[in-house]
């Protein structure tokens, strides 16, 4: 990222260019913007990218299915501020390998997640309802998310998310999260650039939390296979999700 | 390999988001939002993601055209200009220069529409340009004019985010302004208090605290009301009324017959509702009226709007932070086309041409004798058109064979024009009837300004080249301008013009390219070393005391007949926009409303036998459109809506030519009509 037009922008430059006022202080979602960027770009050289903990989970899930060389990208670890790290509740922020920054302690709790579940459940569903009736389909939630893989997107399919109405409805919001339940690494990207203020990284938080409990899985390590995709003998599947739904 | 994130302006609504468009070797692949955006702040409508979508698209005009024996035939720059120019130029000598009409663009940038309106008054000297603003806020130009001396937001946007009170009224604001609505949740999320007051549900409306339905047509009626209450309860803010205006009295005077019973009958509206909105809206601290194209499209709007600005005024809710009305405008740059004098009777900077001094000032600047008489408005000189009196438009980014009501009328009037020349980036339902088509630039491809609805001057930036031979439209200006021999058109890049349009326009006294790269400027900004003007009013109105406007109820144009028992209203969704040009070639705006379709109250359906999805036709006394039903208990019964973007089914194929008196505004949102099964 660099400081451009009074803001502060995302930027890729060419090997032995002046990178110009370079910031790492704004949470550019920078694996999403990549994805976008990478297939056209089919000259084979290598890319270098700013790679934060949640960054280097999400490469870890790009690489995983395929999607990037793992030869071509180069990782810059970037330990992420005190103030970054309160603002995203991140539990894990200090990536493999730091060049930029100095390593903090990630925060454990998130008071919201707490508040949540202190409540009966049907509060908890009232407290949902409202939050998603806020929901203007933008699709930011998934448009800016860095592990949203699938070429055809099931909330895009007329079944469970029927075309133009506004607020969605609560399908939407579950079929998302249950389509990330093994991918999302909490990067919080969701929630930052959803214009409605819901929370959606806390109610990340809640999902992953179950599939902690259940599966004792967590996505963000490329070593690790999704228990949602291994065959009923427990084996890996091979190649990629979502091309039949 | 070049990849390059250029950070631009929204080319759809008034919100005036800033994003980056991603760009690999001039092809444009996505949208990133820019989180640094003061106004956006990294969040865009699904409008704002699809962006680039319809940039690239394989039907973008790429030749100039020029019609041969009833074809368009595709023929060089210099021929279609000097054909265009020869014209003008014929036509002013047979028939004199009020004969042509210009067309300036909301969609186009301010350098633009500055030289558009140069090109109709330097040019061929006359006042005979307007553009779309006069179907959609003309009367807030107007209303607010007369009542405070400007007609623009007297807010900002992020200042949504800390009222406690948020009126809307004929808006639906998280379809139509999705990130201005952003901020007003977030104000809900505070514990503001939203009020809606709409014929129909909106998704807004839905979460309101209060959300109250009126007749369509009534709205003087229960803004007259509330201020009586207020007036009865002793909530107004006698000091504000005391040293900031002028005519309360006359106020009073109209207001004291707007009685509970009476304005039930008009309206629909509970006595003790309407009563508890008055008291909410009046005891708030910081409260904002935000409203649109259902309070201003109307045969009275100028009045409704000034009945809006009296309730502001009564409590005192204008001119500081977080208190004013706010008039949210539709189009990318319709605020700046207004600034920058796309208008018949208003240099840029809203000078009148019809004061002598403003008028000397621009001859000076131009080196040229200006005409004195205001001229036509856009749905002025359709009617002048068709009873033959113009007999040339030149239609810079318009499609008024969409947008404007009465689509038949349109159609035969536009036919009888000798000239008829369309300047735009696709092939329109206009440009199948003109007899030049030039190919222009869209946003992406030049640079300029758009001045957003809180008066935030934005930059756009050149991304990628246009299509073929397609040129930036302050090129076109400029190269008919010298054809047709006026001096002033030698302008190499839009900064330039903009320093030229800094000079003679003193709200963007010290605006320039240069700043607004690096900063956010708002006018009023009248001089290089002013930081721009957040909040309106906020000492002394524009124009001095703000003024009381006694203003009282009368029925719409067209009201409910044996014939046509239905109120038609028209408007938008959130996917598509306006008249389609630009979403209906974004894959995943169209897939999300592909079709047209009618709203329909529940209970209406019922009666008639129809059922959600069947075809239906809606008639209104212009005509017929035939489309698909859809049942609902979110709107009120006896009301059908249509959103106006679809060509096949176009809703203003009925909607009705009356005109407001004072701002010649269409009245789109209230004609009657009729629903047939099948
Ligand atoms: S980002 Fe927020 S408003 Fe947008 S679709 Fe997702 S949940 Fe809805
Ligand atoms: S709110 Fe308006 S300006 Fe912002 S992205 Fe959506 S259409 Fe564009």
């Amino acid at each position: 990222m660099r400081e451009e037009h009074g803001n502060v922008a995302p930027v890729m430059i060419a090997k032995g260019e002046d990178p110009g006022d370079v910031r790492t202080d704004v949470p550019y979602q920078l694996m999403t913007i990549l994805s976008n960027l990478y297939p056209w770009m089919s000259d084979g050289k290598k890319i270098a990218v700013l790679t934060r903990r949640c960054d280097e989970k999400a490469l870890a899930e790009i690489f995983k299915r395929g999607y990037f060389d793992r030869a071509r990208i180069v990782q810059i670890g970037l330990a992420c501020s005190k103030e970054q790290i309160a603002a995203c509740r991140c539990s894990d922020p200090v990536p493999s390998t730091v060049d930029i920054g100095e390593p903090h302690a990630g925060v454990g709790s998130d008071a919201l997640s707490e508040k949540l579940m202190n409540m009966s459940s049907e509060e908890r569903l009232r407290f949902w309802i409202y939050q998603f009736r806020k929901c203007n389909k933008c699709f930011a939630c998934t448009a800016n998310c860095p592990v949203c893989f699938c070429d055809e997107c099931v909330l895009e399919e007329r079944t469970f998310v029927p075309e133009r109405g506004v607020p969605p409805g609560m399908s939407f919001h579950l079929i998302r999260a249950y389509h990330l339940a093994d991918k999302c690494i909490e990067c919080g990207e969701c929630e930052r650039s959803c214009p409605a203020g819901i929370p959606l990284l806390t109610f990340r938080k809640l999902v992953a939390k179950d599939f902690r409990d259940m599966y004792k899985f967590s996505p963000g390590d490329d070593k690790n296979v999704s228990p949602l995709l291994t065959t009923l003998e427990g084996e890996a599947l091979e190649g990629d999700e979502c091309n039949e739904c | 390999m070049n990849v390059e994130h250029v950070l631009t302006t929204c080319p759809y609504c008034g919100t005036g988001c800033n994003f980056f468009l991603q760009v690999v070797d001039d092809r444009l692949i996505g949208v990133v939002p820019c989180k640094t955006d003061e106004i956006s702040r990294g969040q865009l409508c699904i409008k704002g993601y699809n962006a680039h979508a319809f940039v690239q698209h394989p039907d973008r005009l790429k030749t100039p055209l020029v019609r041969e024996h009833g074809e368009l035939k595709q023929t060089s720059w210099e021929a279609a200009l000097d054909l265009l120019a020869g014209e003008i130029k014929r036509i002013k000598e047979k028939y004199g220069p009020d004969s042509i009409a210009f067309l300036a663009s909301a969609k186009c940038t301010n350098e633009e529409n500055y030289l558009f309106q140069k090109l109709a008054r330097a040019a061929v000297q006359t006042n005979n340009v307007d553009h779309c603003a006069r179907l959609c806020h003309a009367s807030t130009v107007t209303g607010l004019l007369y009542s405070f001396g400007s007609g623009a937001m007297t807010n900002t946007i992020p200042e949504f985010e800390n009222a406690d009170c948020i009126f809307v009224t004929g808006s639906n604001t998280l379809e139509a302004h999705p990130i201005i609505g952003a901020r007003m949740l977030k104000a809900l999320d505070r514990g503001a208090k939203i009020i809606v007051i709409d014929p129909r549900d909106t998704p807004l409306s839905r979460l309101a605290h209060i959300k109250l339905s009126q007749r369509p047509g009534s709205d003087i009626a229960w803004i007259n009301g509330m201020i009586k209450v207020i007036i009865d309860e002793g909530l107004v803010d006698q000091d504000f009324v005391k040293t900031r205006t002028t005519d309360f009295d006359k106020l009073k005077d109209v207001v004291k017959d707007a009685t509970p019973e009476k304005v039930e009958s008009i309206t629909g509206i509970k006595p003790a509702e309407l009563a508890e909105v008055a008291r909410v809206y009046a005891k708030a601290d910081r409260a904002m009226i935000a409203y649109a194209m259902g309070v201003t499209q109307h045969s009275n709007g100028t009045n409704i709007v000034e009945a809006l600005a009296n309730l502001a005024m009564v409590t005192g809710h204008i001119g500081s932070e977080s208190n004013g009305l706010n008039p949210l405008r539709g189009q990318c740059n319709v605020q700046g086309s207004c600034d920058s004098g796309g208008l018949p009777n208003l240099f840029p900077g809203y000078q009148r041409v019809d004061d002598e001094k403003a008028r000397a000032k621009f001859e000076q600047a131009w080196d040229v004798k200006l005409p004195a008489k205001p001229g036509l408005t856009l749905t002025c000189a359709i009617k002048e058109a068709a009873v033959g009196k113009l007999k040339a438009m030149v239609i810079f980014g318009e499609n008024i064979m969409m947008s404007d009501p009465d689509l038949g009328h349109v159609e035969d009037a536009i036919k009888e024009l000798e000239l008829l020349a369309v300047i735009d980036i696709f092939p329109t339902e206009t440009s199948k009837f003109a007899h030049i088509v030039l190919p222009a630039a869209c946003y992406a491809e030049k640079d300029g300004t758009f001045t957003n609805t809180d008066r935030a001057v934005r930059l756009i930036r050149k991304a990628v080249n246009p299509p073929g031979d397609a040129w930036p439209d302050w090129k076109i200006a400029c190269e008919l301008g010298k054809r047709l021999g006026a001096k002033g058109f030698d302008f190499s890049s839009p900064a330039e013009v903009m320093a030229e349009m800094a000079t003679v326009t003193p709200i963007y006294g010290g605006i320039d390219h240069d700043r607004l790269d690096r900063e956010v400027l708002r006018w009023p900004c009248p001089s290089k070393d002013h930081k721009g003007t957040r909040i309106l009013h906020t000492q002394k109105f524009t124009k001095g005391l703000g003024t009381f406007a006694p203003v009282d109820h009368a029925p719409p144009a067209e009201t409910p007949s044996d014939e046509y028992p239905f109120i038609l209203t028209t408007g938008r969704n959130l996917f598509q926009y306006h008249t389609g040009t630009m979403t209906r070639r974004s894959s995943k705006l169209e897939r999300e409303a592909p079709e047209p379709y009618v709203e329909m109250n529940k209970g209406d359906a019922k009666r008639l036998g129809i059922s959600e999805g069947d075809r239906v036709s809606v008639s209104s006394r212009r005509g017929t459109i035939n489309l698909k039903a859809r049942v609902t208990e979110r709107i009120i019964p006896g009301s059908i809506f249509i959103p106006f973007h679809y060509a096949e089914a176009a809703a203003n194929r009925l909607t009705n030519a009356a005109l407001d008196p004072e701002s010649k505004i269409p009245e789109f949102k209230v004609c009657a009509a009729d629903v047939q099964k099948g």
